[in-house]
């Protein structure tokens, strides 16, 4: 017998909440959700930002407090931000590393937590593109704070790059 | 709960919210694009920082962050006098991002194993976000240094000024041995001042840019009490427009001529339309 939980529910919910950014992925793609909580009718969902001034926090929580609050049994929705654990570009899973480079943008580099001392851009970033490698920084800064930016020599197309964090 | 971890507090988020709202200053009007996005990015990510610092504030004292940010009277502030001042040319600009950024992760290194796990945690996360301020800060420094002497004078002139007034941001704020003793603070001012002469002027060295520039920066001067009470570096005086300085003052809401034109203009939409959303 499969019954889907309520929490299994919300995740799902979530799953259908797209970073308002970068509308190609969720906010469960990204590895912001540190937790959810059901409790009779009350959802608890913690997130958790991917960087300390992101302006899309506010519309996140106003995203998923409307997408949880449409599942049948749930009246209130907490949602909490949080930096326990700090979010890292690690997080980000397989699947939104995918979605990510569809949309144009180079996923992050390294597979397990980043180290506070090895916090760095890669050299030559993956062109989103054409695959090359043949590229280079421009900017350790972009249009939002998680981006930096990158120049392919190969088919000559300038891209972003999610910052390893 | 604790006047020292509110001071600290204070302390930490007016450092940011100021010289983030310098670095937007660049905004439109940066020597090249690419800076122009580097500096707005900056300054996001530090008013960003300083939403999180006036975040748990707000917590403490029942202060609404925005109100905490553009609501108080100018000597209310307590940022050090280095962030306040005017951008001046991109030499100066340059040089006080450096100095900042490596005055900064020092102090987040340590405030990482604060007692307070609400801030323990901001820090950790935000010293993270930092690193690419400091990569981007090495970069340029390190460029300066090793290209045409014009640029590299310049530089000179402008580490000259910022690094007395770098000093400042490591005045003690009010209550600052409370907030030692408490844990909220896990390391003294003073021990993070050594620390930071002696990592930028190994940095210096490494350039080989002179170590003159530090000339003005009385390493062994102790911020006193005077007999007001006031924390005050030995024999300083006010921070005046143009003058050096050891940069004491902000920590106890004593700022420069500079500091005022930005409060103006900081503030200003806040004061004209109380209430305002946007």
């Amino acid at each position: 017998m499969s019954t889907v939980t309520i929490e299994e529910q919300v995740w799902k919910a979530l799953a259908g909440v797209l970073d308002p950014e970068i509308p190609a992925v969720s906010v469960v793609d990204m590895g912001m959700i540190e937790k959810v909580e059901v409790r009779g009718a009350t959802a608890r969902v913690v997130v958790l930002p991917t960087f300390t001034g992101c302006p899309a926090v506010p519309v996140i929580r106003e995203d998923v407090a409307a997408a949880v609050s449409r599942i049948e049994g749930i009246e209130e929705v907490e949602v909490q931000f949080s930096f326990n654990p700090p979010w890292t570009s690690d997080r980000i899973t397989d699947e939104g590393r995918t979605k990510l480079r569809d949309f144009g943008l180079a996923p992050p580099t390294g597979a397990g937590p980043v180290l506070i001392t090895s916090i760095a851009l890669p050299v030559k970033a993956s062109c989103p593109f054409c695959g090359s490698t043949d590229t280079h920084n421009e900017n350790p800064f972009g249009p939002t704070p998680c981006r930096a930016l990158y120049y392919c020599n190969a088919c000559r197309n300038p891209f972003e790059q999610f910052k390893p964090v | 709960m604790s006047d020292s971890l509110i001071s600290l507090l204070t302390a930490l988020g007016d450092d940011e919210l100021i010289l983030g709202h310098r670095h937007s200053e660049w905004t439109g009007f940066a020597p090249h694009i690419e800076e122009d996005v580097a500096f707005s990015s900056i300054a996001q990510d530090e008013i960003g920082h300083a939403a999180g610092y006036f975040g748990i504030l707000g917590t403490l004292t029942g202060d609404d962050p925005d109100h905490i940010a553009l609501g108080r009277a100018p000597e209310d502030y307590r940022n050090a006098v280095l962030c306040e001042r005017a951008n001046g040319e991109w030499a100066y600009t340059l040089a006080r991002h450096w100095l900042y950024d490596t005055a900064d992760d020092l102090r987040l290194e340590v405030l990482e194993s604060s007692a307070h796990e609400e801030l323990a945690q901001l820090a950790t996360k935000m010293r993270r976000e930092e690193r690419y301020h400091l990569i981007h800060a090495d970069a340029w420094i390190k460029r300066v240094a090793h290209g045409p002497v014009e640029g590299r004078t310049r530089l000179e002139g402008g580490l000259s000024r910022a690094f007395g007034e770098a000093i400042g941001l490591f005045e003690p704020f009010e209550r600052e041995d409370d907030a030692i003793k408490e844990g909220w603070l896990p390391t003294a001012s003073s021990e993070l001042r050594r620390r930071f002469i002696d990592r930028a002027s190994a940095s210096l060295d490494e350039l080989g840019l002179p170590t003159e520039v530090r000339a003005g920066v009385d390493e062994a001067a102790e911020f006193v009490a005077s007999s007001s009470g006031d924390l005050i570096a030995s024999g300083e005086e006010p921070p005046g427009q143009g003058t050096r300085s050891t940069g004491g003052g902000g920590r106890r809401g004593v700022h420069s001529d500079d500091f005022r034109q930005l409060w103006d203009d900081m503030t200003r939409t806040y004061r004209e339309h109380p209430g305002a959303t946007w």
